[in-house]
């Protein structure tokens, strides 16, 4: 009797955990797209000819950020030289290996893992399939190898050092505030750039920082609260990263009281570009990292037998750069833009910090 | 740091830990009522995400947070029919199920989510905010009287409930199905009907929890916002023990702390709001270790109850 008991338990138990999970994994699924055309480049000397590509990202690629920049640069770097694509979205932060499988059985010749999460799957996959796999923000150059791995990092303190140029020059309260999301590589990066450029412009402005937590992308409700305490604390123009938090951050400024000395409080974002949503002309600008034209290199280098050599950057000439809105008075932008050509020509040096508290130690440093 | 000290900073931190203690305060409330009827209610996380759905998704259409508010309430009460069905009525495994409730309700809510808003994510304005003539006027602690409405009547169910508790026979009959749900059930009182009430009642309050986050707080709902924040409320549950001012207490407790810590930050002394998140559970596993965990929790907290067993 007492065995039955157990046996119907652990059955309905199972049955209830199978349904849950299906409705977890139904949220997750991919979608297979055809992008290209019946053109096919033709391969270099050692290189390979690329007629499909695949990506795979651990979010849905409708979020205005990592993931839709990603699947977006993939789609038209694949329409550019004429392959299909493959798009597995929504693939989560676990083991893709099954993916990766699945994948392969597809048969792209290179498939862009779209999670720094995915760095310790996605080369050792790479060894077993024999498809090529680019591996994002790895913070390391031995990762590379030749017509395998591909590292992608971006230079994204340039873009935000930008963005500081443009919330110096717009604030009204002289002070300015950053909002993480995590404690993150490339938040770190351009949390640095971001006060190197506010200072270039005024020595003496005053920049708050303020952190959700180790792992806050998608806590909205903790970034609301973040953001309005940075926004009474003085500034007025918040420069946000995150992934689902963003839209926390962009509602606190919505609905905050401009502190005093302003009239009203303006937003900067990352990644993507979220002017679309605004209804309260508070977008102000958006470090955007389009990577169009850095993936197209990078099917270019497959085919050429170069893939893998070495790190591959987005930067200023390349698909990183700052949004132009109507908010942004002329005199600014062509401010903005001289320093751009600055950057890129190396007459300006943007400082890189690596970790929040090198840039809790610039802000100290400065104050 | 004299700088940004000014009073509406300091406002900003008391609204800011006054933010960040109601979702745990009504989620918490709820669970402490099914906790002392014997159900381990571990979906708590997954009716608040339900209720953050859909008190966000009616507050959007109607344009009213009451609206959605009540809702997020429908919502949770939807949502913890299935811990009644499942673990109250058939007897499965409260854990389980519990578990299964939150992974459910995770990808059910980010696929409506995504289905839904994925190319648009609306906000919501402010919600309805309930001013004290007066009072609001103070300096710095004014901000405690121009609050969220619902604020209040957070406060209210925590009287209400210790009231309940404490001075009636359906509080005591809860507290008997946690306890002695033998006793109760010789006492010609069904043990069943009690949780099952105390089960939809979880879910309310669960519910109202993650409506007050996406309503009132984030003013949007984004797939796996409650971060967590079910957990914590199981653990401060547990840590009141039935009491439900040491509920409130533990949700201000929890929501000052994080708020303190935010404001820490901004003046440049480093206070990580991850420690404060880990603190209600290093106090439950001492407060396990120190009290014991059959004379802390209930006696028959995730044992199924069925008629004429021992």
């Amino acid at each position: 009797m007492k065995s039955t008991e157990s046996f119907r338990l652990s059955r309905s138990s199972i049955a209830i955990m199978v349904l849950a999970v299906m409705l977890t994994l139904v949220a997750g699924c991919g979608r297979t797209e055809d992008a290209g055309t019946d053109a096919s480049p033709a391969s270099g000397s050692g290189g390979i000819e690329v007629t499909k590509v695949a990506v795979v990202t651990p979010e849905k690629a409708n979020d205005f950020g990592w993931n839709q920049m990603g699947v977006e640069g993939v789609k038209a770097a694949a329409e550019a030289v004429g392959a299909e694509v493959i798009v597995q979205d929504g693939a989560g932060y676990g083991d893709i290996t099954p993916i990766m499988n699945q994948l392969a059985t597809e048969e792209p010749q290179l498939i862009f893992a779209w999670a720094s999460g995915y760095n310790a799957v996605g080369p050792s996959m790479a060894q077993q399939l024999g498809i090529a796999v680019t591996s994002a923000d790895p913070g390391d150059e031995s990762v590379n190898q030749p017509q395998l791995v591909q590292a992608i990092e971006e230079h994204a303190e340039k873009g935000a050092y930008l963005a500081g140029i443009l919330a110096a020059r717009m604030t009204q309260t002289g002070t300015v505030g950053i909002v993480a999301s995590a404690d993150d590589l490339n938040w770190a990066k351009m949390g640095g750039g971001y006060i190197a450029g506010a200072r270039s412009i005024n020595p003496d402005i005053k920049i708050l920082y303020v952190q959700i937590g180790q792992a806050g992308y998608a806590d909205a409700a903790g970034a609301k609260r973040v953001t309005t305490s940075a926004i009474s604390g003085g500034a007025d123009i918040i420069f946000g990263f995150g992934d689902g938090s963003s839209f926390g951050m962009m509602q606190a400024v919505e609905t905050a009281k401009a502190p005093a000395g302003a009239d009203k409080v303006y937003f900067i974002d990352v990644i993507g570009d979220k002017s679309s949503l605004d209804e309260k002309n508070i977008y102000l600008s958006s470090v955007v990292w389009d990577f169009s034209q850095l993936n197209t290199e990078i099917i270019e280098s497959l085919e050429a037998g170069t893939f893998g050599q070495e790190s591959a950057y987005l930067d200023l000439d390349n698909g990183l750069k700052l949004l132009q809105t109507d908010l942004i008075p002329d005199d600014i932008w062509a401010e903005i833009e001289t320093a751009k050509q600055s950057i890129i020509d190396g007459s300006i040096e943007v400082p890189l910090t690596v970790s929040a508290k090198e840039v809790k130690d610039l802000i100290a440093a400065g104050e | 740091m004299d700088s940004i000290m000014s009073a509406d900073f300091l406002a900003a931190v008391i609204a800011g830990a006054i933010m960040a203690s109601m979702p745990l305060l009504f989620a918490a409330l709820g669970e402490t009522i099914s906790e002392q009827a014997g159900v381990l209610n571990l979906g708590l996380e997954g009716m608040m995400l339900a209720g953050g759905y859909a008190g966000f998704v009616l507050a959007y259409w109607s344009g009213s947070s009451w609206v959605g508010l009540l809702a997020a309430i429908l919502a949770g009460i939807a949502v913890s029919l299935l811990m009644v069905v499942f673990s109250v009525r058939m007897g499965r495994d409260q854990i389980v199920v519990g578990i299964a409730i939150l992974f459910a309700m995770q990808g059910l809510t980010s696929l409506l989510h995504q289905v839904q808003f994925g190319e648009s994510y609306p906000r919501l304005g402010e919600a309805a905010m309930l001013s004290i003539p007066g009072l609001r006027d103070i300096p710095v602690l004014g901000i405690l009287f121009n609050q969220p409405a619902v604020v209040y009547i957070g406060v209210a169910l925590i009287i209400i409930v210790g009231w309940i508790f404490l001075k009636t026979n359906f509080g005591l009959n809860i507290r008997a199905a946690g306890w002695k749900p033998v006793a109760l059930d010789n006492a010609g009182v069904d043990v069943i009907k009690i949780r099952t009430i105390a089960v939809l009642v979880t879910g309310a309050l669960a519910g109202l929890g993650g409506g007050y986050m996406a309503v009132v707080t984030a003013g949007i709902f984004v797939p796996f916002m409650t971060h967590g924040q079910g957990f914590i409320a199981i653990v401060i549950a547990m840590l009141a023990r039935g009491r439900s001012t040491w509920v409130l207490i533990g949700s201000l407790l929890f929501g000052t702390a994080l708020s303190i810590a935010d404001g820490l930050q901004l003046v440049g002394i480093e206070v990580s709001t991850d420690i404060v998140n880990m603190l209600p559970f290093v106090f439950v596993l001492l407060a396990l270790v120190l009290f014991g965990r059959q004379s802390y929790l209930p006696a028959a907290l995730c044992i199924p109850f069925e008629r004429g067993k021992r």
